[in-house]
Order: C-alpha cells, then sequence, then structure tokens
C-alpha cells in the first residue's frame, strides 16, 4: 500500500473503525475480490465518532471508482457511492448481521462499480 | 317524439360501460358523456344489474342529470363468454448419476481444461491415495477460501497433480488467487456432497468473454474420456446442455446420462364437420391448429382427463354450466387457441440448480352461449333506478355501429374487439347485414405466456410487462429507455432498481426478475403479443369475412382494453398491411378512443328506430 501506484489504482476505498473487528473487513475485501474489483483500506480514527454511512461516504469521495464501504466499530457495515446523498447509502447491513452479510457488503459495492444489480 | 334522455349500457367481460345521450325529435343525437365500472359477476348474468346501473348514475352525475328525466336504458344483448387457460410441459430434462454440472455461475474462477478423478479434499493429504493420477479437488460447504488455497497449496507441493477443483462455496476467484498453480475452479455447486467420488471428471472455465469450447462438443468430450464412438453418441446430449457456458464440470459414470425425455401429455378431440379428430397435444401448437381447422367449425373440444388440458377444459364447461344453469352436456367448446412455449424449469438431478428450457404447448379455450339472462338484468335495472330499460341491441352489431362514427371509417367496417378471454370480431357489409365471432386467447393469455418464458412468479409483474415498456437502470442517476434514449433523474434512483431491467409504469420502475437483458424480455413480450392477437386478429377476421377473404374488407377498427395498449395495435395494422386493409385504433365520437363503441351504438340504434 506505501507504493505510490498503487495507492493510485482505481479501487473501492474501505474506510474501517479502528475499534472495527477484523474479520469484518476481512470478509468485505473477500466480497469485492470474488467479483474481481480491488479494494484499498483506509482505517479512520478512534477519535472520530462517525457511523457507517459517513464513513462510506468519505470513502466513496477518495475512491477513484466512487464507491466506498465503511465499517463502524460496531461492525455495522454501510455501502456508498460518491454522487448519492451522504445520508442515503446503497446498502446497509443489519446489526446482527454475519459473516455472509459481511462477504455481500464488499459484493454489493464491487457490483456497483461493475453496474451489476445489487438487490438479492 | 319529444326529446329524450337515454343512456347506452354495454357490458362487457371486465368493464361495463354507459353513454348518455340525448335524442331530438328529428332522430339526431347529442352525445353527452360517458362512464365506465367494473362488471359485477359474470357477462351476461343477473348480477350485471349493479354495475350496469353504478354505471348509469355515475354517467348521469357527470352530466349533471336526474334518473327521473331519464327516457330509458339500454342494454347490451350479451352472452357469456367463458375462457380458461391452460399449460402442459412436454419435455424434461433429466440428469442421471450426477453425470454433469452445468449451472453456469457468475464468476468461476481461473480458466483452461482440468481432467482428473474426482477427490474430496479432506482426503487429500491422506495416506495410501493413488499420487500418480491429476486430481479433480472436491470442496463441501463449511471450508474457507484461505484453507482451501493453503490445503491445495500444499499438496501441490506434496506432488499431487491437482489439475482442477469444484467448489460448494461463492469463492473460485479468491481460491485461485491464492493459488500456486493455476488450475479451472467450478464454484456455488450446491449439491456438491452428490458428485460421485473417485470418478474420472473434466472441469473446463474459458475466459472471461469466451464460452467452453471442449466440453460442450461431443468428440472433445470423446477425446478427454477416450470413448468409443456408441458411448459418443451417449454423451451427446450433455455436450448440447452446455453449449453456452462459460464454466462445466462432466463426470464419466458407468451408466449415468443426460436425458430429454417427452412427457406424454394427452389427447385433444377436436369435433366439427361431421368428424372427430384427435391431436396429441405434445404434437405442438402447428399440429393442434392445423387438425383444429381441418374440423371447422368446431362443435366440441374435449380433453383427456388427468392432463392439465383435459382438467381446464373440464373446468370451463363447469364453470358455464354454473353461471347459465345450462346442463353440461349442452355447452360446448367453440374454439381453442394452441401456442408453443418455451419454459425453464429446474433440472432433475441437478446438481447446482441446473435450469434447462423446456417446451411447452399453452391452450386458451373458449365457450360462448346462446342463452343470455340480459332481460333479467334490465328488469333488475329498471325497478332499482325507477326508469324503464330493455335489451337494446346485440353487442356485435352495436360495436360495429358505434365504431362507425370513428372519424375516416365507412361500411364495409370489420371492429375486433381485444378483450382479455376472447378475442371478438363482427363485420357490418355494405348493405348492412352483421356477422359475429368470438375467438379463444386474448389479453390474458399473453400475461401467462410472459410469466412462464420469463420465469415470473409474481402474476402482477408479468402483467406489468406486458402492459408498460422497459427500462434498463444504468447508474444511480440515470437509465435507457428500451428505445435506447437515456433520461436523467433529479433524485437517486433507489438501490432495488440499480443494474436492473425495469418497468416504466405509472406509478415508478419496478424491476423484473430475471437474468435476462432488457432485449431478450422485449423479445418475449412482443412474441407473445404478436402470437396471440395477430394470429387471433386474422383467425377471426377469415371468419367474418366474406368467403374468408381478407381483401374484401376496407376498414378494420380495433377496439377494447388491449387497444390503448403501445404496440399492439401497431403490430396488428402491420400484420393485416399486405391484405390491403385500412386498421388502426377506433375513436368512437372522435373523442373516446377505443372505448365506448357499444354503448353509443346502442343510442344510435335506439334513434333510428325509437322503441
Amino acid at each position: 500500500m506505501s507504493d505510490r501506484r498503487e495507492a493510485e489504482r482505481p479501487s473501492v476505498v474501505i474506510g474501517r473503525h479502528i475499534d472495527a473487528f477484523p474479520g469484518v473487513l476481512r470478509e468485505v475485501c473477500a466480497g469485492a475480490e470474488e467479483e474481481g474489483v480491488p479494494t484499498r483500506v483506509e482505517p479512520a480514527g478512534d477519535r472520530e465518532v462517525r457511523d457507517a454511512a459517513a464513513l462510506a461516504h468519505s470513502a466513496a469521495l477518495a475512491s477513484g471508482l466512487e464507491v466506498g464501504v465503511g465499517i463502524d466499530a460496531g461492525g455495522i457495515i454501510a455501502v456508498h457511492h460518491a454522487k448519492l446523498p451522504p445520508g442515503a447509502p446503497a446498502h446497509v447491513t443489519s446489526p446482527g448481521a454475519g459473516p455472509p452479510d459481511w462477504r455481500r457488503a464488499g459484493q454489493v459495492a464491487a457490483r456497483i462499480v461493475t453496474g451489476l444489480p445489487i438487490a438479492p | 317524439m319529444d326529446t329524450r334522455l337515454v343512456v347506452g349500457v354495454d357490458v362487457g367481460n371486465s368493464t361495463t360501460e354507459a353513454c348518455l345521450a340525448r335524442v331530438g325529435p328529428d332522430g339526431a343525437v347529442t352525445y353527452l358523456g360517458t362512464a365506465l365500472k367494473h362488471t359485477t359477476g359474470v357477462k351476461g348474468t343477473p348480477e350485471n344489474a349493479d354495475g350496469a346501473v353504478a354505471a348509469v348514475r355515475e354517467v348521469l352525475a357527470r352530466a349533471g342529470a336526474t334518473v327521473g328525466e331519464l327516457h330509458t336504458v339500454l342494454l347490451n344483448e350479451a352472452t357469456p363468454v367463458i375462457s380458461g387457460l391452460a399449460m402442459e410441459t412436454i419435455t424434461e430434462t433429466i440428469i442421471t448419476e450426477s453425470t454433469m454440472i452445468g449451472h453456469n455461475p457468475a464468476t468461476p474462477g481461473g480458466e483452461g481444461l482440468g481432467v482428473g478423478v474426482t477427490v474430496p479434499i479432506g482426503e487429500l493429504l491422506g495416506d495410501g491415495r493413488d499420487s500418480e493420477r491429476p486430481v479433480i479437488v472436491v470442496v463441501p460447504h463449511g471450508w474457507d477460501f484461505d484453507d482451501v488455497a493453503a490445503t491445495l497449496n500444499s499438496a501441490v507441493r506434496d506432488g499431487v497433480d491437482v489439475v482442477a477443483a469444484v467448489l460448494a462455496g461463492d469463492d473460485a476467484v479468491l481460491v485461485t488467487n491464492r493459488l500456486e498453480k493455476r488450475i479451472p475452479v467450478v464454484d456455488e455447486v450446491a449439491a456438491v456432497e452428490k458428485v460421485p467420488v473417485g470418478m474420472l471428471a473434466a472441469v473446463e472455465v474459458a475466459p472471461p468473454g469466451r464460452t467452453i469450447r471442449t466440453l460442450s462438443n461431443s468428440y472433445g468430450l470423446a477425446t478427454v474420456f477416450a470413448l468409443d464412438p456408441a458411448q459418443t453418441r451417449q454423451v451427446s446430449p450433455v455436450a448440447r446442455a452446455l453449449t453456452g457456458n462459460r464454466s462445466a464440470v462432466v463426470i464419466r459414470t458407468p451408466t449415468g446420462d443426460v436425458t430429454d425425455r417427452l412427457i406424454p401429455a394427452g389427447v385433444l378431440e377436436l369435433r366439427g364437420a361431421g368428424k372427430t379428430l384427435r391431436v396429441e397435444v405434445d404434437a405442438g401448437a402447428d399440429a393442434i391448429m392445423d387438425t383444429l381447422a381441418r374440423a371447422q367449425p368446431v362443435d366440441d373440444v374435449h380433453g383427456e382427463p388427468g392432463t392439465h388440458v383435459g382438467g381446464m377444459l373440464a373446468q370451463v364447461r363447469d364453470t358455464m354450466t354454473d353461471v347459465t344453469g345450462q346442463p353440461a352436456s349442452e355447452i360446448a367448446i367453440h374454439d381453442v387457441l394452441a401456442v408453443d412455449t418455451i419454459v425453464p424449469a429446474e433440472v432433475r438431478g441437478g446438481l447446482a440448480g441446473e435450469v434447462a428450457l423446456e417446451h411447452a404447448v399453452a391452450l386458451a379455450a373458449m365457450v360462448s352461449t346462446d342463452r343470455s339472462r340480459m332481460q333479467a338484468v334490465a328488469d333488475q335495472v329498471a325497478a332499482e333506478l325507477g326508469s324503464s330499460a330493455g335489451v337494446g341491441g346485440v353487442e356485435g352489431a352495436m360495436a360495429v355501429r358505434g365504431a362507425l362514427t370513428t372519424p375516416g371509417v365507412d361500411r364495409p367496417v370489420a371492429v375486433i374487439d381485444l378483450g382479455g378471454g376472447s378475442t371478438d370480431a363482427a363485420l357490418l357489409s355494405a348493405s348492412g347485414e352483421t356477422t359475429a365471432v368470438h375467438v379463444a386467447g386474448a389479453g390474458e393469455l399473453v400475461t401467462k405466456l410472459i410469466a412462464s418464458e420469463l420465469a415470473l412468479d409474481d402474476r402482477e409483474v408479468a402483467e406489468n410487462v406486458k402492459r408498460y415498456p422497459l427500462g434498463k437502470v444504468e447508474s444511480f442517476y440515470h437509465l435507457r429507455h428500451e428505445d435506447g434514449t437515456v433520461e436523467f433523474v433529479d433524485e437517486p434512483l433507489p438501490p432495488h432498481v440499480f443494474a436492473r431491467v425495469v418497468v416504466m409504469t405509472p406509478d415508478g420502475l419496478v424491476p423484473v426478475p430475471t437474468r435476462h437483458t432488457l432485449d431478450a424480455v422485449r423479445r418475449v413480450r412482443r412474441e407473445a403479443k404478436r402470437r396471440v392477437f395477430c394470429v387471433n386478429a386474422v383467425r377471426a377476421l377469415r371468419q367474418v369475412a366474406p368467403q374468408g377473404n381478407l381483401r374484401a374488407l376496407d376498414f378494420v377498427v380495433l377496439l377494447g382494453g388491449s387497444a390503448l395498449d403501445f404496440e399492439i395495435p401497431d403490430m396488428i395494422a402491420d400484420a393485416l398491411a399486405p391484405h390491403g386493409i385500412v386498421c388502426g385504433t377506433g375513436n368512437i365520437h372522435g373523442s373516446e378512443g377505443p372505448r365506448n363503441a357499444v354503448a353509443s351504438g346502442l343510442v344510435d340504434a335506439y334513434a333510428e328506430e325509437p322503441g
């Protein structure tokens, strides 16, 4: 990731709260990778108390593909597009979500990039 | 005669229409307004009175008139027409002994062809296995992609010749990205535990944008499995079933097979023209319609008990018996329309929910009776409104009369009423005689064909696909209509329609739950309409045209709900154009569109000969 070229490669940006359970990030990345879309992780500071949608929206603004994923401290995942209103993410996991739902969130992010249906 | 206020009421299968007019002493007609209500009960039965009264009250209220001013209500002589639909699937694909996996997952991994013996991943690193032979690894549910990749990598380092893998989960790309040796991987095999172990198998994955070349080719299979000509003949259905896929698995089992079975669908018996002709339903729509043509005019149609078609014909007969009180023996089915269709169905014996396109025959049947109870409806309407009411004319004759009020139309004129259950035609000759027919098959059959060909469980969605144009949502802010024009929207489109084929209904975008492209959905929709309405327009007109000659017709006016469809009138006009016919959607009184023809025809007939 320190490689500058790597940083400039268009990718889905994942903004992850540093307190989030690492397993969530792994599944989100796997979901996007299975769809063939690259991801880049940007940890968010613990002092910024922000929800998943806000994390996802800033990640989307930082993404060359205009798609971002936010993972908040509690492991809630939001998927966002830079052109959507900040308060209306494209997809949000429910509080009781498990690994298959985390994987699906990554898949949804990738599919917004590739233009495939995101509804189940 | 003084000036009289009259209302013509047309009781149709689904709607009841009213037309209010003032008839002058000289017979001059001034139309004052129209109203549209749902028909109550089956057309031609006393239950119609409620809908008729409601329509009369509404049209009077709109014109600011009262029941007291009303001279009379004129009803159409309507005979009950009951229609039924049935679908008989006539082919079935069965996979025995798990011979193949051909579900075409969205994201297979790697590419190329691997041929080897199937081994469960749990036994890959065990002792006593035959390390000489190439291996296809079978991975059950519950294995994480990192563990699968680590196990395969370690087996390869141990000298196992791993040539391919078959996975239960959706992680083929994740696994192949972590392998040191590139192999083809097929995933999302739901029933992976049914894959026979220790069998010679082949896995093929084509590069993105390509389809498999070896396993979809009979001789490719013969080469891979060293088959003799007799065996090659046996596996050729497997090759055919896999054609067009990006990935596939074929497993060589002693007697495994893919069969295309013909399902016996029973016999249809057509009586008419002094003959009794029998035709197998599985012979297809063309054979059925040819037989029907040889039995014209048809007296009655029977189906084999125990088949869908037999059950449907019996039910249509029973319903008519209930409605009219006539014994079933007196009720005859005078017409059927058979249409060949393709139905996606899950393959029996499949490991991954494979879907095969099966052949089916859809059949619409129609029964009408001479026994109408419209006089009873008229009596009830008269009692409720406290005015006079009577039967003013036969609907076919009234429809052509009403159609004549369309600007640019002259005698001889034929009308085609595109309804829900039946397509009706009537002809008014230059000398003033009318002939009318009903043929089976109309809007409901179109909906059924669309629903089954696109595998739509929800009838409402199929109805929407029939009625409105399609679009494809291309981003959160724009969509492309089926004609290629692009529309930008100010408010972001909701995620549930993102990248979906949608129907542009007046209430907003409704996603079509299908993997088909917009073009494929559009083709299904137009073909369904063509095979029902264009075919029936010609069939019905032939029955009313002099000597069955369409060239003898000058003007054809389209009426009924489906005449308001955004493409059916154009499709019928195209179909009739070679016969030199002027065809178009009616515009009753130059203002009502294809609605209200019968109701205004009743008023006009009254004005000529006041009862």
